[in-house]
């Protein structure tokens, strides 16, 4: 066992049913999901090796049914309130749509605007992911306008994906990661969140804390 | 005579009322076509519809002219259920402020908000004042949008067409305006029933359109939104309330109760411990492993293994109150999950039981239960934000119950498949729940009846906004090539050209609330009541003499002679007809004359008293008797309603306050920085305020105490305000002058805490609440409140 890996904490983020629970048993379990099994919130851990560098990914799985999201879309933003306060310590983020679904596109947008106010920043590492690429048959959203969205974002990385054949799975995943190790590289340990030390503070009294 | 003229008296007098408590259509059979030998014989249908015509008239009646017990606890009922429907309402647009501002506070305290935005939050401030009550401008659009509006009421395919056509970011608007508005009377069986109706159309529509079962109802699609809503009326929170809250509350009583169950978690929490007792960690303790050897540490499944227990204890218990309380179920709710499972057998036809109980389960407990477990706080259940671990547990349990109510694929997180036992005990009991949940009766038949009912009223409104008038011309006229490409959309199109362009929103100020009187373009005044619901004249008059009768049975002293039985029926009608009472009277009068007529028309028959008038008549009053009970019970029960809706509309009021207070400071603050950067000194200091520690603890702002008992008299605080946003806290101790301690304390800072769910404040000799705080400093420091 290496002594100390680099630890990213990733967020699944996208609408109902778009398969952002099948990509990440996909990647983390090797399995196809097929029962109809909605998630309410799940979390993994898997150990990755990317270009030589070994790492450790934490990722969080969240429900896309809106009723588990305490906001109400009355404004451009719509993250679930809860991750409002973990968009602070999550480094990178999955934003999925299926391409047989229009409307699913269309939620991307305001969760990165809500990610970009929310962490103060003009750029996170993310990576766009048109996923059920297998059900072509069924396509609203054209690879052209997935495009568009990718360019007008400042040309974010963006993949369909089909968690059911394991098409461009890994993929996403290590493309989010290299992403992850090359803006922590310079920093030595501390930027990376790592999930232990993260309630650490909890003692100070008045200070911010990030509760879990 | 018409029917429509000589039903009209009776629907001031029908003593028949119903409860009208769930949206069950009428419960109770009339049991008149079992005497044999009837000279009439009547489809028990009609008779059925007969009554209902009756039951949902009464239930309208505004004025009831019997003064007994019964119709006292009715019309309590009545005006509860009313002011359950408003309050409800302004909840939810008082919600939508809230939780944009919510959504903006974290940017807000961090200063973050440009001058430009700020504006724009202070504008949702504006619009939480009360819209005052107005008129049309002219008359001549109050009958056109009162054509429209009647329209879309009863006809709700046009709604639901619209539904389809709307964007996301319409849908909130168009909903709040159909199920607060149009639909808003919660608790009217009539525009309940049309509601439904409409979600009906909406959900086939998504059947057609969704390819695989798999992929059914999961997406947010205004159906989702629809639904959602739905569950957030008076009746799905009252049984919210009943399944959820009681469990819940156990639950987060035990704030240190930590039932995780990850073995990755559970480890790290073990490493944690190890470190902060020994200060290292031994060799054989990596900081950092994979979930299989986390699952594999033996300490870590000794951790486990009791939690497991205590999981399934606390989930069954939650299940089990749900089974327990089908009964309890909202008509609506379990009428959705019937259409769910005959839309999928119907366009699934080998879909297996077991496929089709996943589908309702996720409706039942993805979009009504669970979420509600997960976040009890939103759904009024509790007063404050669980604590960590309580809240992981109310995930679990939601996890654990969503797992049943779907087939868990363990693939997912490999850990939950401890809890597999929870799963295969309950199974059939979840599957049979919720099949018996698809079992009620429709409303088909009782809606056809209020229809008519409806027509035959003259004084049908909607109070209503203008800005939602607008708002809902403005989406029809936007969407009319969809909407009038449907068949029979002939009235709409008419309605729509007539209106012409939809006016644009008016400001705030300017909104006026309107009551719209609703009226049919096309149908007149129903005149052909007996044909259209297929009853004779006879029924028509059979009923209105036993109306009729109950009433001056209602009405006479318990004591009159008249009174005793068996009845004479005659002898009711002569001394009604001797009474002053001009109401009773008429009565007496129209009792005695009905007896006559059904009499000629050979429906009853003087030989033997009026038999089968006299049973029908004296089975009533032994209904109405158990009905008092009934109405008092149910009454009761939303009472609790609607003290939840108003504590929650209080909770709401102080969140808005708070926020507001805050802005206030931000603004006032860059103001002066920005004017005039020398003279900071310009805001009066406020304060000092003293408070004893009697006091405080009193209200809450106390949460602990450290300070003995008998030295407590001697304690007391000053809090200052120097400028705005800033307070300082200082304790003293009698006869002292300097104060023991002090505190700067920052409202940004307060705020922080409060939306981390930070709510001790540490005074050292005392601990503070935060949000008790917050609410003591805005009561006493709020400054000037026009800015």
């Amino acid at each position: 066992m290496q002594p100390s890996r680099r630890e990213y904490n990733i967020v699944v983020l996208g609408a109902g049913g778009v398969g952002k629970s099948c990509l990440t048993a996909q990647f983390v379990q090797n399995v196809w999901i097929e029962s109809y099994d909605p998630t309410i919130e799940d979390s993994y851990r898997k150990v990755v090796d990317v270009d030589g560098k070994s790492c450790i990914l934490e990722i969080l799985d969240t429900a896309g049914t809106e009723q588990f999201k305490i906001y109400l879309k009355t404004g451009k933003y719509c993250l679930p309130y809860r991750l409002i306060l973990e968009a602070l310590l999550i480094n990178g983020f999955l934003l999925v749509y299926s391409i047989t679904s229009l409307t699913s596109f269309q939620e991307l947008t305001p969760i990165r605007d809500a990610i970009l106010r929310i962490k103060e920043v003009d750029d996170v590492p993310l990576v766009i992911v048109g996923n059920k690429s297998d059900l072509e048959g069924d396509r609203q959203v054209s690879k052209n306008r997935a495009n568009h969205l990718s360019r007008k974002w400042g040309n974010v990385p963006l993949y369909e994906s089909s968690a059911r054949r394991r098409q461009n799975v890994d993929e996403v995943f290590f493309n989010l990661t290299r992403q992850l190790m090359k803006k922590h590289s310079g920093d030595g340990g501390a930027g990376a969140g790592s999930g232990g030390t993260a309630g650490g503070g909890r003692r100070k009294k008045g200070k911010s804390c990030i509760i879990l | 005579m018409s029917v429509t003229t000589m039903l009209a008296p009776s629907t001031r007098n029908s003593a028949a009322s119903s409860t009208s408590s769930g949206f069950v259509p009428v419960s109770r059979q009339n049991t008149i076509t079992s005497s044999e030998g009837a000279p009439r014989s009547v489809r028990a249908s009609k008779r059925y519809s007969v009554t209902a015509l009756y039951l949902s008239m009464s239930a309208q009646d505004r004025d009831l002219e019997i003064e007994d017990e019964l119709a006292r606890v009715q019309k309590t009922l009545r005006d509860l259920k009313s002011k359950i429907s408003s309050q409800s309402k302004k909840n939810f647009v008082l919600e939508k402020d809230v939780r944009y501002l919510d959504s903006r506070i974290a940017l807000l305290i961090q200063n973050r908000m440009a001058l430009e935005e700020q504006n724009e939050v202070a504008s949702h401030f504006d619009e939480s004042s009360e819209i005052e009550g107005g008129t049309f401008p002219n008359d001549q659009k109050t009958q056109a949008y009162g054509n429209l509006f009647y329209l879309l009421q009863s006809e709700p395919r046009h709604i639901a067409a619209l539904c389809r056509c709307v964007s996301m970011a319409e849908i909130d608007s168009l909903l709040q305006t159909v199920m607060f508005t149009i639909y808003g009377n919660q608790y009217e069986s009539r525009e309940e029933h049309l509601l439904l109706t409409m979600f009906q159309s909406v959900l086939s529509a998504q059947f057609e359109t969704t390819p695989e079962y798999s992929s059914l109802l999961r997406a947010n699609t205004p159906v989702s939104r629809m639904m959602t809503t739905y569950t957030r009326r008076g009746p799905g929170q009252s049984y919210l309330k009943v399944v959820l809250a009681k469990q819940i509350n156990n639950l987060i009583e035990h704030k240190d109760l930590n039932l995780e169950i990850n073995p990755l978690k559970v480890y790290e929490q073990m490493i944690k411990n190890v470190e902060e007792d020994t200060g290292a960690l031994p060799a054989n303790m990596p900081r950092s492993v994979s979930a299989e050897q986390a699952a594999e540490n033996v300490q870590v499944q000794a951790i486990i293994e009791p939690r497991l227990t205590m999981l399934m204890e606390i989930a069954n218990t939650f299940l089990a109150t749900i089974i327990d309380n089908l009964d309890e179920t909202p008509y609506g709710i379990r009428w959705i999950c019937k259409q769910i499972r005959s839309l999928t057998r119907r366009k699934y036809p080998d879909a297996k039981d077991h496929i089709i109980c996943t589908l309702i389960g996720g409706f039942f407990f993805l979009r009504f239960l669970n979420p509600a477990i997960v976040t009890p706080r939103s759904y009024m259940l509790i007063d404050s934000v669980p604590s960590e671990h309580p809240r992981r547990t109310l995930t679990l349990i939601a996890k654990m119950l969503q797992n049943l109510a779907n087939k868990p694929s363990y693939a997912k997180e490999p850990y939950m498949a401890r809890l597999a036992p929870f799963v295969a005990n309950n199974k059939m009991r979840i599957n049979k729940f919720l099949n018996d949940l698809c079992e009620v009766g429709d409303f088909y038949e009782s809606l056809e009846m209020d229809n008519y009912v409806a027509l035959s009223k003259k004084d049908l409104e909607l109070n209503i906004t203008l800005n939602e008038v607008y708002a809902t011309h403005a989406l029809l006229e936007k969407h009319s090539e969809e909407l009038l490409s449907g068949r029979d959309t002939q009235h709409l199109r008419i309605l729509l050209e007539e209106l012409g362009a939809a006016p644009a929103q008016v400001p705030r100020k300017e909104n006026r609330a309107i009551d719209l009187p609703l009226f049919s373009r096309w149908e007149g005044n129903i005149d052909d009541l007996s044909a259209a619901l297929d009853i004779t004249q006879e029924d028509v008059y059979f009923m209105e003499a036993k109306s009729i009768f109950v009433q001056l049975l209602r009405t006479l002293p318990a004591t009159s002679a008249a009174a005793r039985r068996p009845l004479n029926l005659r002898k009711i009608g002569d001394t009604a007809t001797t009474m002053k009472d001009m109401g009773m009277f008429r009565k007496g009068m129209r009792g005695l004359e009905l007896l006559n007529q059904l009499q000629e028309m050979g429906v009853i028959t003087d030989q033997d008293n009026f038999q089968i008038l006299r049973e029908e008549i004296e089975q009533e009053l032994v209904h109405l008797g158990s009905l008092k009970e009934k109405v008092m019970e149910e009454t009761k029960k939303l009472e609790e309603v609607y003290k939840t809706i108003r504590d929650h509309n209080a909770y709401l009021v102080s969140q808005l306050e708070t926020y507001k207070s805050y802005l206030h400071n931000v603004r006032s603050q860059s103001e002066g920085k920005q004017r005039n950067a020398g003279k900071q000194q310009k805001q009066q200091v406020l304060g000092p305020y003293k408070f004893t520690h009697q006091q405080l603890e009193k209200e809450g702002v106390i949460q602990k105490s450290n300070v003995p008992d008998n030295r407590r008299a001697n304690i007391f605080f000053n809090i200052t305000s120097p400028m705005p946003g800033t307070f300082v806290i200082s304790l003293h101790y009698k006869g002292r002058n300097r104060g023991l301690l002090e505190l700067d304390l920052k409202l940004d800072d307060l705020l922080e805490m409060q939306q981390n769910n930070h709510d001790e404040l540490d005074l050292e000799y005392v601990q503070f609440n935060v949000p008790k705080v917050l609410a003591l400093l805005n009561k006493r420091f709020a400054r000037k409140k026009n800015w």
